[in-house]
């Protein structure tokens, strides 16, 4: 049975597995929950994702546990996205969880506040986005160093860690910042994460493959 | 070379990779870094952790960063001693995945602000805590408990019914708000309390409760 992806065409954690599927070559069905309608709040929805957010297939919710389930069962097809020797996964580990609580937890409130609040028809705070591209762009500073001596976050193979950014590093110039570009190191890298056909696949929305 | 912690007592990410050890059965020694000195921002230290947080490992030469990696490290190389903390089968696993990805992104980012506004700011700056904001707050945090009521409803931890990193990791950050910071949001709903009160009668987790202050070798 094809494997389908429930979510919102333009969600970034949506768009977080989506990527994921098209690096490992997994054809999957795709059900567009309009969240402006408020289908993720829905009864029948919430029955499989209590959290009202993205899900799938055996039932699982959490974008990056979802991601990280597709890059195990397909582990053989596709790009290798999660290294097996402990020591090269362990680095994985280390970049993954750099990307929850040091970019992540800055840039997704930088991305609310200058744009998701406008979609909700409130006004974006500038000291709040201020403060948190400041912090943003002081963690960016260690990736330019880490990103001087090696290809990717992890090491010289690319990982799941990496294509983590993606969704809302893709979504800070639309709000007006700089942050990655400016810094020599982590604007190479992420081009080359941008330039990758997963992710050219799915950067202006999801369709399904299958 | 024995395993070492570096890491700063009160720390929550510090004591999760302490709880973990313990678990584990796995000897560490603890070199204290002192937050309250800013030793964390010395170069020597940065240049092991670059971004300047507690903790880290030193694991016979290999360095790791960010407590929750370095708890699933150690639940890996020991995964034959001690509790096993992640599941192998491929769904179980996923479901634990799932389990940790709500505490990290669920749980976390409210229950560690909670605790720095109400406990930590306090006690560095002597200004007293905004209770109006930790009220709202809970009331953020009741809401995703309500969703862990029902789940504990039905299975004995959050990936299932073993044990896993996931629930543990909880724990820092629950024993301060159920204990000194006093919320309410856990007791009042029976299937969470159950559970927690079961992760902290843990011995590993007594050991820490109040800080980590030694190692093991």
């Amino acid at each position: 049975m094809v494997l389908t992806l429930y979510g919102n065409p333009q969600s970034t954690c949506t768009k977080r597995v989506a990527t994921v599927f098209q690096e490992k070559q997994v054809p999957f069905k795709f059900v567009a929950i309009d969240f402006a309608k408020g289908e993720h709040k829905a009864p029948e929805f919430v029955a499989k994702q209590p959290f009202g957010q993205d899900d799938d297939g055996y039932i699982i919710y959490e974008s990056r546990a979802i991601a990280r389930y597709i890059e195990e069962k397909f582990a053989d097809q596709g790009t290798p996205l999660i290294p097996k020797d402990l020591k090269a996964k362990g680095q994985f580990e280390q970049a993954a969880s750099v990307e929850v609580s040091n970019f992540d937890v800055y840039a997704s409130a930088a991305v609310y506040e200058n744009l998701f609040k406008k979609f909700q028809g409130q006004t974006p705070d500038p000291d709040v986005f201020n403060a948190l591209i400041k912090k943003l762009e002081a963690k960016l500073d260690v990736y330019d160093q880490i990103l001087s001596k090696q290809k990717y976050l992890a090491g010289e193979e690319v990982t799941l860690a990496d294509l983590a950014h993606l969704p809302y590093g893709s979504l800070l110039p639309a709000v007006g910042s700089n942050a990655i570009e400016s810094r020599p190191n982590v604007a190479r890298w992420f081009k080359s994460l941008q330039d990758r056909p997963s992710w050219q696949a799915v950067k202006d929305g999801i369709t399904a493959t299958a | 070379m024995v395993l070492t912690l570096y890491g700063y007592t009160r720390s929550t990410c510090t004591q999760r990779v302490a709880m973990t050890l313990l678990e584990k059965g796995v000897p560490f020694k603890f070199v204290l870094v002192d937050l309250l000195k800013g030793e964390q921002k010395a170069p020597a230290y940065m240049e092991k952790q670059p971004f300047g947080q507690v903790p880290y490992i030193d694991d016979d030469g290999f360095i790791l960063y960010e407590s929750r990696p370095i708890a699933r490290y150690i639940a890996e190389k020991y995964a034959g001693q001690g509790e096993p903390l992640i599941p192998t089968e491929l769904k179980a696993k996923a479901l634990f995945e799932q389990a940790f990805s709500i505490e990290n992104f669920n749980y976390n980012p409210i229950a560690s602000k909670a605790v720095f506004d109400k406990l930590v700011k306090p006690q560095l700056t002597g200004i007293p805590p905004d209770q109006t904001q930790f009220d709202t707050l809970m009331t953020e945090l009741g809401t995703k408990l309500n969703v862990y009521d029902q789940i504990l409803a039905k299975q004995k931890y959050l990936a299932g019914d073993q044990v896993t990193l996931a629930d543990l990791s909880h724990l820092p950050y629950a024993e301060l708000l159920h204990g000194k910071a006093g919320t309410k949001v856990f007791e009042e709903r029976p299937n969470v309390l159950r559970w927690l009160n079961e992760l902290r009668a843990r011995p590993s987790w007594q050991a820490v409760k109040d800080g980590v202050v030694a190692g093991t070798a």
